[in-house]
């Protein structure tokens, strides 16, 4: 049905997902970063989501212009419906398998 | 406060790298990112961190994608349509200017011309050996030695080829190659020289030199047996079938002609027209005096060339290089006078290759190439800049369509190609007019050149193909400045016709670079006139001795006193002398002679002459005699030069007479007479110590005095007082002063090539300097026109247009006087000991008539420009 989807881009769905009406570049990377840890590059973040909406993924429109950003207008992203499923679907396998691991996941204090 | 900004040049180079696509989000992005990073932390770090987020932005697949898609918006596909378009519009603009596209293609196609040689020569001397089928397998042995400047020898000692031949095991074949055969073959009393190789017998398999008729491998088994050449065939046999004839070589004894070759080519390194088997060469032996047949270490005497077998391995070729050099030292001890190491190479790079001592045939050294490829640029380079600066000083011509086609939507790098389109039409139409110019030139350039017999310059469709590729190729280098120019015009701009200050904008470089032309072109025309007066002053120095009328026959082995005795019968010969050499042209022969005081030998030249040589030269002598008539011992004369006298410390003429020599080889001479000193040699060399001898056996020619008014008849006279004595050989015979004027032949061939690159230079320098006096008057039309209203006369406007020009003809002139004088009074001429220095006439004469030219050229438009009537050229305003 649809392409698979990597770890990193699963991320980015989810953290769009999160954010909802405000996730545009700078606020998903601060997000992501915050929540991980991890420091990731403008550079590897606008490819992935890129390579997101061309598989139908994601979705996005111009704002209006702001003056922190000198008058330039952010780009904000939304799931599309296909977005949503892939992310059901994932969520769906992983339950799956989380119900299914004989091994106990569950935190042993 | 001041604001804190990020990086400007960071953002340049984003904005710059995603040009037009849409990148206003992640720009956006990337500044807000600084002002929170400044926040957090120092400004140095922010703006760090601002140029890690723009390259990593810059090298992204989010600005790539968009960069794509933005080029959506016009298609940048070049359809056929669109390259028909071009072709249009280009044809109908070079219609339209016809004067600038003449000069155009004209400037090009002469600077071309010279490039057109160069690719041809080029692309026939790569093809050098590639005929033979073993190509890859075969290698030479050189030698590199002690002598001189570690000197390098294509020849190699006889012993190393056996050596290889029966100790190394991966060698498949080894062929030795002896060219001193040479000499009168004689075939039923016809007499021809005839020059070739003594080679193994197995010459013929390893080489693809094709038989017509015999078998490769069986042909010279036997030692009496010989291949020759179809045209070497042609000229001892005719149309007769030359298999089984028997050849009589004098030194080398009788051969019988066992196969024929069909004719060798022209892109071969070694060029013969007979082989015999060197086993003859081993037979005749030592004792005939051949310096091949000897055996020793010491002697670089035959060619040596190894056979590889099928499939060698890679370091097969080191292998046996350091077999050879492991021999080497064992043979050549480390203290001798004479010690060689032995070095491989392939048969390909042979020729073109390294000039080494005892060449076998042309090699075509690649440093003469490299000098004839710098005059090609020196001539190409200012044709394309012409272009170039007529291209962009016409700007204002061509910005209206520029920027229509802007406007409508075309992308910067369509106009880039269409404008390329139009400088390749250019250059391939003046391909065209060049290859005329080839056509016309290409056998006088090739008989100009030492080795042309070895050189084929018919085009074939190789270079036709990269001619055509060389044409194009210059349409790219004349033709990417104006087209970066004009695809980089703003529209806005280009359709206000308000683009004309740009266009000035690059004029330093312009002029420097018609400064450069002309300075060139002003070189090669001092370069004419200072050779061509070098060389009549040449001609007419005073050797020191007489060459008129004085006529030269080669005796080819004719006894002298049946000469004389023929020869003096005729009216038209007033003397008869005899000598070993030539005057003036001398390059021979030397012995060695001790001086008494410091046991020192000294070289001195000597030249063996009869006993009316000196007479007939009028060559004077200060003290004693001239050689006797009839005396038994006149062998053991000799008549020295007052050179000789100095070198030795003999004192006086007078007290030098019959004072006693000691020669090496021929003993105690006496000296019977002093000559005052002459040129024996060419100017080039100093007078040296020399002495005339008397010996009959070594007489090569006959100098006779002619007097006739009818030359013609004179000479068809001797021929015919000839045949009764040389019977079947030619009569070689030729006028001192025609030999004297060849000794010097390089000083015409350098007038020749001097003289038609400088052509070429000034022509192309004439019609730059058209093309831009045009423009510049066109431009300034209305001006002139205002001006004359306002009362200025004809003359001061056209001097008021010429000035700027003129002046920097003075300053090419500054520039290429001292270093033509410098290059030619200390490079050029340093060699020749008696020269004449160069005069104040030729270096005015050559500045003069460059001005002449580029005077006339630029008067030639101002004038036209000045006196036009001011009504008509402000009519419209």
């Amino acid at each position: 049905m649809i392409g698979y989807i990597g770890e990193f881009e699963e991320l980015v769905l989810l953290t769009i997902a999160a954010l909802d009406e405000s996730a545009y570049g700078v606020s998903i990377k601060e997000d992501i970063e915050q929540r991980t840890g991890r420091s990731i590059s403008i550079g590897a973040l606008h490819s992935t989501i890129t390579r997101l909406e061309e598989k139908g993924l994601l979705k996005s429109q111009m704002g209006e212009p702001t003056q922190e950003r000198g008058g330039r207008r952010k780009r904000y992203f939304q799931l599309t419906n296909q977005g949503k499923a892939a992310l059901r679907n994932i969520k769906a396998l992983r339950d799956e398998l989380w119900d299914l691991s004989k091994v106990n996941l569950a935190f042993s204090a | 406060m001041k604001e804190i900004k990020p990086p400007r040049l960071a953002q340049k180079l984003f904005d710059w790298f995603c040009n037009d696509a849409a990148v206003e989000d992640l720009r956006g992005d990337m500044d807000e990112l600084f002002y929170v990073n400044l926040k957090r932390m120092s400004v140095r770090k922010a703006k760090l961190r601002y140029w890690f987020h723009s390259l990593s932005l810059i090298t992204s697949y989010a600005v790539k994608k968009r960069k794509k898609s933005t080029n959506k918006f016009s298609s940048t596909e070049y359809s056929m349509d669109m390259l028909k378009s071009y072709l249009l519009i280009a044809s109908r603009s070079l219609a339209k200017h016809k004067f600038f596209t003449i000069i155009n293609v004209l400037g090009l196609a002469i600077g071309m011309s010279v490039s057109l040689l160069f690719i041809a020569m080029i692309t026939f001397v790569s093809t050098y050996d590639e005929f033979h089928e073993n190509k890859d397998r075969i290698y030479r042995v050189i030698s590199k030695t002690n002598l001189g400047d570690n000197q390098e020898f294509a020849r190699t000692p006889q012993p190393l080829a056996e050596k290889l031949k029966s100790e190394y095991p991966g060698i498949e074949d080894v062929i030795r190659i002896s060219n001193e055969l040479s000499g009168e073959a004689d075939y039923d009393g016809k007499q021809i020289p005839m020059e070739g190789f003594f080679v193994d017998s197995q010459f013929l398999n390893v080489f693809s030199f094709p038989l017509l008729k015999g078998n490769a491998t069986t042909v010279l088994e036997n030692p009496h047996s010989m291949v020759i050449t179809e045209s070497g065939a042609e000229r001892m046999f005719g149309d007769a079938d030359p298999i089984g004839k028997v050849i009589k070589m004098k030194e080398f004894g009788e051969f019988e002609i066992t196969g024929v070759l069909k004719k060798l080519p022209k892109n071969s390194h070694m060029q013969f027209e007979i082989l015999v088997p060197f086993q003859a060469l081993e037979i005749l032996g030592l004792s005939q005096g051949f310096v091949s047949s000897n055996k020793r270490w010491e002697d670089l005497n035959i060619y040596s060339y190894l056979l590889l077998p099928n499939s060698f391995s890679s370091d097969e070729p080191e292998r046996i290089i350091s077999f050879m050099n492991k021999i080497a030292k064992g043979v050549y001890k480390k203290d001798a006078e004479f010690r060689a190491t032995f070095d491989l190479q392939p048969l390909p790079d042979i020729a073109p290759g390294p000039d080494l001592a005892y060449e076998i045939g042309p090699v075509w050294d690649i440093p003469s190439f490299i000098i004839f490829g710098v005059l090609t640029l020196l001539i190409l380079l200012p044709a394309c800049f012409n272009y170039t600066n007529i291209s962009i000083s016409r700007a204002l011509k061509r910005s209206k369509e520029i920027g229509l086609r802007k406007v409508v939507g075309g992308q910067r790098n369509q106009i880039f190609i269409q404008f390329i389109l139009e400088t390749v039409i250019v250059t391939l139409t003046a391909l065209g007019v060049s290859y005329l110019f080839f056509a016309i030139s290409r056998n006088e350039f090739t008989s100009m050149i030492v080795a042309s017999q070895f050189l084929d310059l018919t085009p074939t469709v190789t270079t036709i193909i990269y001619f055509i590729g060389f044409a194009i190729l210059v349409g790219f280098v004349a033709g990417v400045v104006p087209a970066l120019y004009f695809s980089k015009l703003n529209p806005v701009q280009a359709l206000k016709s308000k683009s004309s200050s740009k266009a000035s904008k690059g004029s330093f470089l312009r002029k420097s670079l018609i400064v450069g032309q002309f300075a060139l072109s002003l070189g090669f025309i001092m370069a004419v006139g200072i050779t061509a007066k070098q060389h009549i002053a040449t001609l007419n120095y005073n050797f020191g001795f007489d060459q008129a009328n004085i006529l030269d026959v080669e005796l080819q082995g004719v006894d002298p006193n049946i000469f004389r005795n023929e020869f003096s019968k005729l009216s038209t010969v007033q003397t008869v002398s005899m000598s070993s050499g030539i005057m003036g042209a001398f390059s021979g022969a030397s012995t060695w002679i001790q001086k008494e005081e410091s046991k020192d030998s000294v070289e001195v030249m000597q030249m063996f002459v009869d006993h009316n040589y000196l007479a007939n030269l009028k060559l004077k002598l200060i003290a004693g005699n001239t050689f006797p008539e009839q005396l038994d011992n006149r062998e053991h004369f000799v008549i020295v030069n007052e050179e000789f006298l100095k070198t030795f410390k003999i004192g006086n003429p007078v007290e030098a007479l019959d004072k006693s020599i000691m020669v090496s080889g021929a003993g105690e001479l006496k000296i019977i007479g002093v000559a005052k000193d002459f040129h024996f040699a060419d100017l080039r060399m100093p007078i040296q110590p020399f002495f005339f001898r008397y010996d009959t056996k070594l007489f090569n020619y006959a100098n006779l005095k002619v007097a006739s008014n009818d030359m013609h008849a004179a000479i068809a006279n001797m021929e015919a007082a000839w045949k009764t004595i040389g019977g079947e050989k030619k009569f070689e015979a030729r006028f001192f002063d025609d030999e004297i004027e060849e000794a010097y032949s390089v000083f015409h061939s350098m007038i020749k090539i001097c003289g038609f690159l400088g052509f070429l230079a000034i022509t192309i320098s004439c019609l730059g300097l058209l093309g831009m006096v045009v423009y510049a008057t066109e431009t300034r039309i209305k001006e002139i026109g205002v001006r004359k209203v306002m009362g200025a006369s004809s003359s001061t406007i056209a001097i008021l247009l010429s000035k700027d020009y003129l002046k920097l003809m003075l300053i090419a002139t500054v520039i290429a006087t001292p270093l033509t004088y410098l290059f030619f009074d200390v490079l050029l001429f340093g060699e020749q000991y008696y020269r004449i220095a160069i005069g104040a006439f030729e270096i005015i004469a050559s500045i003069l008539l460059m001005f002449v030219l580029g005077v006339g050229t630029i008067l030639s438009q101002t004038i036209k420009a000045a006196r036009a009537n001011p009504v008509d050229t402000l009519r419209y305003e």
